[in-house]
């Protein structure tokens, strides 16, 4: 791995390791929040105090908001939705984008479709999808398989356009036949930028399924978020942000570790499209 | 398999090479090109960038079709890519996806050989190369002159009566290129091959070539041609070597 030459040679600074200082800058920023609200600086009701957040966290851990509904089932809401919605993308997309990559004509037509669909914001979609499928499961499965779509399609094209000469005339020099080219030179090819576009994909994801929660549904971390607005509890919106943030973390950790165990061959090469 | 005979191997044929464009003069890379290669000789073609030498080894290769014109082996027009011929590119021809040796199996394997004949023939052309110990290396993790064996290894995978190659060692340095000089010379002793060998380095040419086909830039076609009657293995410091090298200099200029 290459690092930049701003690192230090070890990876310690002053004698502590970089993640050591990485966790001592979030407890200076946690402990200077605390104590400005605590002098009155912040008022409680809009930045509530760290200790106060934590007790809130334990309470969404454990009792629920609403009562019986616990952190973890919103979790266990927004997780299902967005896979849900994520695959069912996935599993249109990439064989499309494969299907156009690959033909000349089927990009130039597709082309002003796609960047018109992909320049439409999701959340506006959102009226639509409740008058067609209803204030239901359905709507918020496709609006996230919608935002989803898009951008796998486009990384996926880019990906079998971008596909080195050099790959295919090397696999046509060794008695490939059109079938072997396409399935043992085009597609491991476009692999690494596939991937590229799944993990664009998901934080896509993770921005409609937030919004999409916040109508008709109680569960779910946009429901909780929601429900926090109602009664100004500030301190349970930004605890649900807080799980959020993790969330997307843990998967983004997931995913990369996925990426180096298929794809080892090819960690730091892709360039990616939004 | 190939006996030693005096046979004509390659018949390049009034091969003329016209790309789409606006500008006809521009788009013409090749006019009227004729040479033959012998069976089991060592052919280079020099010129400079743009001479069309590699659209010339690309119609031979049957990955472009000549505008006019055709190119024969063993009296048959070429006619699209064919397991008799291999190549070798200057860049990233290996497919990274795919180790050392999964990358020489991928023209066996294409063909439908049984993995384990596949795999026994791949490890012959690993030792042949001298990458023993490195064969489940991905080709990132191995230096260019190494890339260049594996490349050259898998282009000999199906065992092919020519070798077609495009500035193999145009992206490596200086020193590993003339190792891979030498590699090149010896695996060519031991595998006797027909090679046709595209570079713009005149040293390189005299160094590996019975024969130097020097080419006119826009459009190409053969200007001169050089027998090169230097015993091998050749000493770059010869005086020969150095007259050679000023008559093709003079000749490409």
């Amino acid at each position: 791995m290459k690092r930049s030459v701003r690192h230090s040679k070890n990876g310690k600074i002053f004698g502590l390791s970089e993640y050591i200082i990485k966790i001592i800058t979030i407890i200076i920023l946690i402990i200077l929040w605390e104590f400005f609200s605590r002098v009155g600086y912040l008022s409680p009701l809009r930045f509530p105090r760290p200790s106060k957040l934590a007790i809130t966290l334990w309470e969404l851990m454990t009792v629920g908001y609403p009562i019986g509904i616990t952190v973890w089932l919103h979790i266990k809401a927004t997780v299902c939705r967005i896979l849900q919605g994520y695959l069912l993308a996935a599993a249109f997309a990439i064989p499309m984008g494969l299907i156009i990559g690959r033909s000349y004509l089927l990009e130039q037509a597709a082309n002003p479709v796609i960047t018109f669909a992909r320049s439409v914001a999701t959340i506006s979609l959102l009226p639509l999808a409740i008058a067609w499928f209803g204030v239901d499961e359905l709507s918020r499965i496709l609006l996230i398989a919608y935002g989803c779509y898009w951008v796998i399609l486009t990384n996926t094209i880019q990906g079998v356009k971008q596909v080195d000469i050099n790959f295919i005339n090397a696999g046509r020099m060794l008695g490939a036949s059109r079938r072997q080219l396409f399935f043992r030179v085009i597609l491991p090819a476009t692999l690494p930028r596939i991937f590229a576009g799944m993990k664009i994909a998901l934080g896509v994801g993770f921005m409609v399924i937030i919004a999409v929660e916040m109508i008709g549904t109680i569960q779910g971390l946009g429901a909780l978020i929601q429900q926090a607005r109602f009664y100004y509890s500030s301190d349970i919106a930004i605890d649900g942000m807080i799980f959020i943030g993790i969330l997307g973390l843990l998967i983004s950790i997931v995913l990369d570790r996925l990426e180096q165990i298929m794809l080892p061959w090819a960690v730091g090469l892709e360039e990616v499209e939004r | 398999m190939n006996t030693c005979n005096s046979d004509t191997k390659i018949v390049v044929k009034d091969i003329t090479k016209q790309f789409p464009g606006e500008n006809p003069e521009q788009g013409l890379a090749l006019y009227d090109v004729n040479f033959t290669v012998q069976t089991n000789e060592f052919v280079t073609i020099v010129g400079r960038s743009g001479c069309g030498k590699s659209t010339m080894l690309n119609i031979a290769a049957g990955l472009l079709s000549p505008t006019k014109g055709e190119v024969l082996i063993n009296g048959r027009a070429v006619n699209g890519p064919g397991s008799d011929r291999g190549m070798v590119f200057q860049y990233s021809g290996l497919f990274p996806w795919l180790t050392a040796i999964e990358n020489i199996e991928f023209g066996p394997r294409n063909v439908g050989m049984p993995k384990a004949e596949r795999r026994a023939s791949a490890q012959e052309l690993i030792e042949l190369v001298r990458l023993k110990g490195f064969e489940n290396k991905y080709p990132r993790e191995l230096s260019g002159g190494m890339q260049q064996r594996v490349a050259i290894a898998r282009a000999m995978a199906l065992d092919p009566e020519i070798l077609l190659m495009d500035e193999p060692f145009g992206s490596l340095d200086q020193l590993t290129r003339e190792d891979m000089q030498r590699e090149l010379l010896r695996v060519w002793e031991i595998r006797k091959k027909t090679v046709l060998f595209v570079t713009h380095s005149i040293i390189e040419a005299i160094y590996l070539s019975d024969r130097i086909l020097v080419f006119n830039p826009n459009p190409g076609f053969v200007k001169k041609e050089f027998v090169i009657e230097l015993p091998r293995p050749r000493q770059k410091s010869y005086p020969d070597f150095m007259r050679y090298y000023e008559e093709i200099y003079e000749a490409i200029c």
